[in-house]
């Protein structure tokens, strides 16, 4: 910040030092314009900027400023959080919270830097798993074990095996808002005009939508390729059900991931013969326009989040106009035989906020982080945003569908929970898994390809990231 | 010298500086958000010659300056000299202006508007083609690798080629008008016409949009990044700055992503280069318009 | 451009014909995209999905307020600041640049002038990285700074040449007869060359509002937070979320594009007389 005020001035000076050169008639009023100009462009960023970059927030009047960063600059949870900031300023006069929020990728990076930086967000969102316990190893977040002890209520007010996933070296780091699942969701309708079961096994629902394509359905299954992150919530559950969880544990580690294992190519064949399924329609989807083709009736199965359910089930704000005509149910990616992984793993992992432990004001900032995570506030989240809140009591008859009340079940029965791929491993193996997948299915790479390449980058990552 | 010393200090610190660095870059290896910069030596350039999608990148940069070159260059002539043809004098303006609408808007504005045109279900491009009984033409225009860097090629003529017409028209009017009489006495038609005072009149303009549409074609980013997802499917639309983006920004290579950038640089600055050369250096109106004139004069 | 040749062959033949359905041909597939989609920014979302080239049986002018109202307002207000800001910077830097290169004959003189068009023939992609880290070490990466400051830089070269060229026309007995009255160097260039030349600085302003409001890829790498980002790289939030609602897109599509063609339209002179003159895109 200081830097910049002193670029800022020079060019305010280098503005000025040519004004001194006018003519004497014509100094004062003829510097004043350009002087001007730079004027307005050294306030304005000021004022409208809540910058996360700025090392200390300037205490604005006698009011105790917490920041708060997320990553939900969107529809339905921008304004739902707005409105906290709101209410819980109103509330307590003398907090003021800076709120700053960027999307999903740039999240993942900002965030990163902003807490193993010097400027960590007071209150920040962040996923669970490999990608909490990056963010804990840079020493700047903060032990909630303490203030759970001295409040056992909040404490008990969430989800245990929801906490799981923000707990490193035996201690809490964060506390979950939100939980998710990934799973095939079948329309009931057609699948019992064809007589067929729930598939428990991976060769079962080869069989099923084979049935299907047989009854007419020339794209048994489908998704949006297109969108990269859909091939990866893919890949990410069929390794898990393939891959031995040592072998995983190795390669989601940015020093020792090598991804030789043959499970991979499996892995990546099997995605393969799933796309298949889905005619060459998909190649070009979005995942929304999928979701769409499955609420109309045309496609009898898709592979969605449960954070979906409220837009499968018309409860937004939108009118689609496609009202559900059929009666649909969910069930988790079925077994895959001879895998090494969990087979009744479910894919999807729970989303909660941190604490700085370099807060200015760590009481006040303490105090917001509660507000957000209170059974109000998630009841809220559920019912307005179809979010899962992961805090006990929240999601109930009043506050959401029953499908919702079912999916909460279904989180909670999972033997494990596997993390979005895209998180567990580093952005660039990532992108490699994705990209691949995406050449895989629409046949311009081998699954043989995609490894080599995923290989290649992984040892790019070895060599960057020394033990 | 106080005059220009806020501007130069401008061109130094923002662009001539970050130009030297990118090159000491270049042989570095460095993540976006630390400090700590390793000097690897020629290994990014030795990884630049391996890489695959630099080939995809390089070959799909070529699709998109020949294919912008005869529809944008040609096209745009074409279209210009027709729009000043007396015949259209009534509705010139009107067509001029249509035409020219596109270039003023965002390119991402643009590609939002195509990934509807595009889109497999409610796109309007297959549901045209079905209407008029052209099914077999439907596609998966951006899900295809052998169609989507066409598909995104598609778009830009569609939003530059008024830009160049724009260009040969301001040209065009510039010819004096009496060539155009002494053609006509001399009993020639419009093509003649054409190709013997026209064409060799706005050449100087010919040359420029050409070598204009070929860097903008090796530098393109916005187009590919938003149309097909960032170079999709999978690299098949990938050019070389949406892979140094890629390099830099989503696998966190910023030095590889420099010496893409020197990449870049290179084929740019050749272009540049054979355009100052051919054209004097002075590439402002004044100089150009005596050149122009001076040509009519003697012609 | 009202100039209109009046040689003898303007009739109207087979060739004219065939060229009229050729122009009418292209003007339906430019016009056509852009009126649909002014029509569909209309519709509800049902209706973009279910009848794709109908008109809107209900017209939804409400897409436009929701449009606004749901972050196109932030961005339209970070687009008009970043804009102006760039468009003065530029005319400042960029005039005062012109009038030292134009009325003083000085070492380096010509290498000033090589400096500005080189500047104007590198692409701004070179320069990104280095630049992202340069705005990291200034500690205004992801402010106005970040967007304002490089687009000036960028657009400097193009202006710096046309303003000199126009300055370079005005006659030196003005400016003699300007200093014998007692006028200062600066007071030269504020009084006599910055009035007298108002053509070439609204075609520079219209130029760089055309390039500032339009940019993309410096706005999505050097802006991180969504209550900065512009229109161009805001609009991409939009499309972002599990679920767009396209209407509501469509009418922050028209939003985003309307200003510069309202400003083409007030100024078509100044804006074809640059972009001829620069021959560089974007």
């Amino acid at each position: 910040m200081t830097k910049f005020r002193k670029f800022g001035a020079l060019l305010l000076a280098a503005a000025l030092l040519t004004g001194t050169a006018a003519c004497s008639g014509g100094s004062g009023s003829s510097s004043a314009p350009a002087a001007d100009n730079n004027n307005t462009a050294a306030t304005t960023p000021d004022a409208g900027t809540p910058a996360p970059d700025a090392a200390a927030p300037a205490a604005s009047g006698d009011k105790k400023v917490v920041t708060f960063f997320h990553r939900w600059p969107n529809e339905p949870k921008n304004p739902i959080f707005t409105a906290y900031v709101n209410d819980f300023m109103a509330a307590n006069s003398d907090i003021e919270i800076q709120m700053d929020c960027v999307l999903n990728d740039s999240y993942k990076e900002k965030v990163r830097v902003l807490v193993s930086g010097n400027s960590v967000p007071d209150v920040f969102s962040s996923w669970s798993g490999s990608f909490a316990e990056n963010l804990v190893s840079s020493g700047n977040v903060l032990a909630l074990d303490d203030m759970l002890a001295a409040d056992t209520a909040f404490k008990d007010s969430f989800i245990e095996s929801q906490v799981g996933p923000f707990t490193f070296d035996g201690k809490v780091y964060g506390l979950p808002m939100s939980m998710d699942g990934k799973a095939f969701f079948y329309n009931k309708d057609i699948f019992s005009a064809n007589n067929l079961s729930v598939p428990k096994t991976l060769d079962e629902l080869y069989a099923a939508m084979d049935t299907l394509k047989a009854a007419g359905f020339e794209t048994p299954l489908i998704e949006g390729l297109a969108d990269a992150w859909a091939v990866s919530h893919y890949e990410g559950t069929i390794i898990s059900r393939l891959l031995d969880p040592a072998v995983m544990a190795k390669d989601t580690n940015k020093s020792t991931g090598e991804f030789t294992d043959p499970a991979y190519i499996e892995a990546l064949n099997i995605f393969k013969k799933l796309t298949e399924y889905m005619g060459d329609a998909a190649s070009g989807l979005d995942h929304e326009t999928a979701r769409n083709m499955f609420v109309a009736g045309e496609v009898p199965l898709i592979y969605c989040q449960l954070a979906e359910i409220r837009i499968i089930n018309g409860e937004t704000s939108l009118d689609t106009g496609a009202s559900l005509g059929f009666e649909y149910d969910f069930f988790n990616f079925p077994s895959i035989a001879g895998g090494k992984g969990d087979q009744t793993g479910l894919t999807g992992a729970p989303e909660g906020f941190m604490l700085s432990n370099k807060a200015q004001n760590p009481d006040e900032a303490q105090k917001f982080f509660k507000y957000i995570l209170s059974v109000e506030s998630g009841e809220r989240m559920t019912k307005e945003a179809g979010e899962i809140s992961a805090i006990k009591g929240a999601v109930n008859e009043n506050s959401a569908s029953p499908e919702i009340n079912r999916a909460v079940d279904m989180i909670l029965s999972a033997t494990s929970s596997v993390p979005w791929y895209d998180n567990a491993v580093e952005a660039s193996i990532g992108d490699a898994f994705m990209r691949g997948g995406q050449s895989l299915a629409i046949g311009d790479m081998t699954a043989e390809e995609v490894m080599a390449d995923v290989q290649n980058v992984a040892a790019e990552v070895r060599a960057a990231n020394p033990q | 010298m106080l005059f220009i010393a806020p501007c130069i200090l401008m061109l130094l610190v923002f662009v001539y500086v970050p130009l030297v660095q990118n090159f000491v870059f270049s042989f570095e290896s460095f993540s976006a958000f630390s400090q700590e910069r390793a000097f690897i030596g020629l290994q990014n350039y030795k990884t630049l010659f391996g890489d695959k999608v630099v080939g995809t990148a390089i070959r799909n940069n070529i699709y998109y300056a020949v294919i912008s070159v005869i529809f944008q260059v040609f096209g745009g002539l074409i279209l210009a000299s027709a729009l000043e043809d007396n015949a259209f004098r009534r509705i010139s303006p009107l067509f001029r202006t249509t035409f020219f609408l596109p270039v003023l808007v965002s390119m991402t504005v643009i590609c939002l508007l195509f990934s509807f045109i595009y889109h497999p279900q409610i796109g309007l491009l297959n549901n045209f083609l079905e209407h008029i009984g052209l099914e077999a033409l439907t596609r998966q225009w951006l899900g295809s690798s052998k169609t989507a860097i066409f598909a995104v090629i598609a778009m830009s003529q569609w939003q530059s080629i008024g830009y160049i017409m724009m260009l040969f028209i301001v040209a065009i009017q510039k010819i004096p008008e009496d060539l155009y009489e002494a053609a006509d006495i001399d009993g020639a038609n419009k093509i003649q016409r054409f190709l013997n005072i026209t064409f060799p009149q706005v050449q100087e303009m010919f040359f420029v949009t050409m070598i204009v549409t070929v860097i903008g074609a090796f530098t393109v980013f916005n187009e590919p990044y938003i149309l097909a997802k960032g170079g999709g499917p999978g690299t098949s639309s990938m050019t070389l700055a949406v892979h140094m983006y890629q390099s830099a920004f989503v696998r966190d290579r910023m030095g590889y992503a420099s010496t893409v950038a020197v990449l870049i640089f290179l084929i740019t600055a050749a272009l540049s280069v054979i355009q100052t050369v051919a054209f004097g250096g002075d590439n402002t109106e004044s100089k150009k318009d005596k050149k122009r004139k001076g040509a009519a004069n003697r012609g | 451009m009202a100039k209109t040749r009046n040689y003898s062959r303007s009739h109207f033949g087979i060739g004219e014909g065939i060229w009229l359905i050729v122009l009418l041909c292209g003007f339906v597939l430019i016009a056509y995209p852009m009126f649909w989609t002014v029509m569909s920014s209309f519709k509800s979302y049902r209706e973009i999905y279910d009848s794709v080239w109908s008109l809107p049986s209900v017209w939804h002018y409400e897409n436009y307020i929701t449009a606004w109202q749901k972050g196109i307002a932030g961005y339209f207000k970070n687009s008009f600041i970043v804009t102006v800001s760039t468009v003065a910077g530029v005319l400042t830097f960029a005039s005062l640049c012109a009038f030292g290169l134009s009325r003083y004959q000085f070492k380096g003189n010509t290498f000033f002038l090589f400096l500005c068009m080189g500047g104007m023939m590198l692409s701004p992609q070179v320069c990104l990285i280095p630049l992202y880290k340069l705005l990291q070490a200034f500690h205004i990466h992801n402010t106005y700074w970040a967007m304002i400051l490089p687009y000036i830089a960028f657009r400097l070269p193009m202006s710096v040449l046309l303003i000199r060229t126009f300055f370079l026309s005005i006659p030196k007995e003005l400016e003699e007869s300007a200093r014998l009255d007692g006028c200062s160097a600066f007071g030269v260039y504020w009084r006599i060359f910055l009035p007298m030349s108002k053509p070439i600085l609204l075609t520079c302003t219209v130029l760089v509002s055309y390039y500032a409001w339009n940019e993309f890829l410096f706005s999505i790498i050097f802006i991180d937070s969504d209550s900065l980002k512009t229109i161009p790289s805001g609009l991409m939030n939009f499309r972002d979320a599990l679920q767009t609602d396209w209407g509501v897109l469509l009418a922050g599509m028209v939003v985003a594009a309307l200003p510069i063609i309202i400003m083409f339209i007030f100024m078509q002179k100044y804006f074809i007389r640059g972009m001829a003159a620069g021959s560089v895109k974007g």
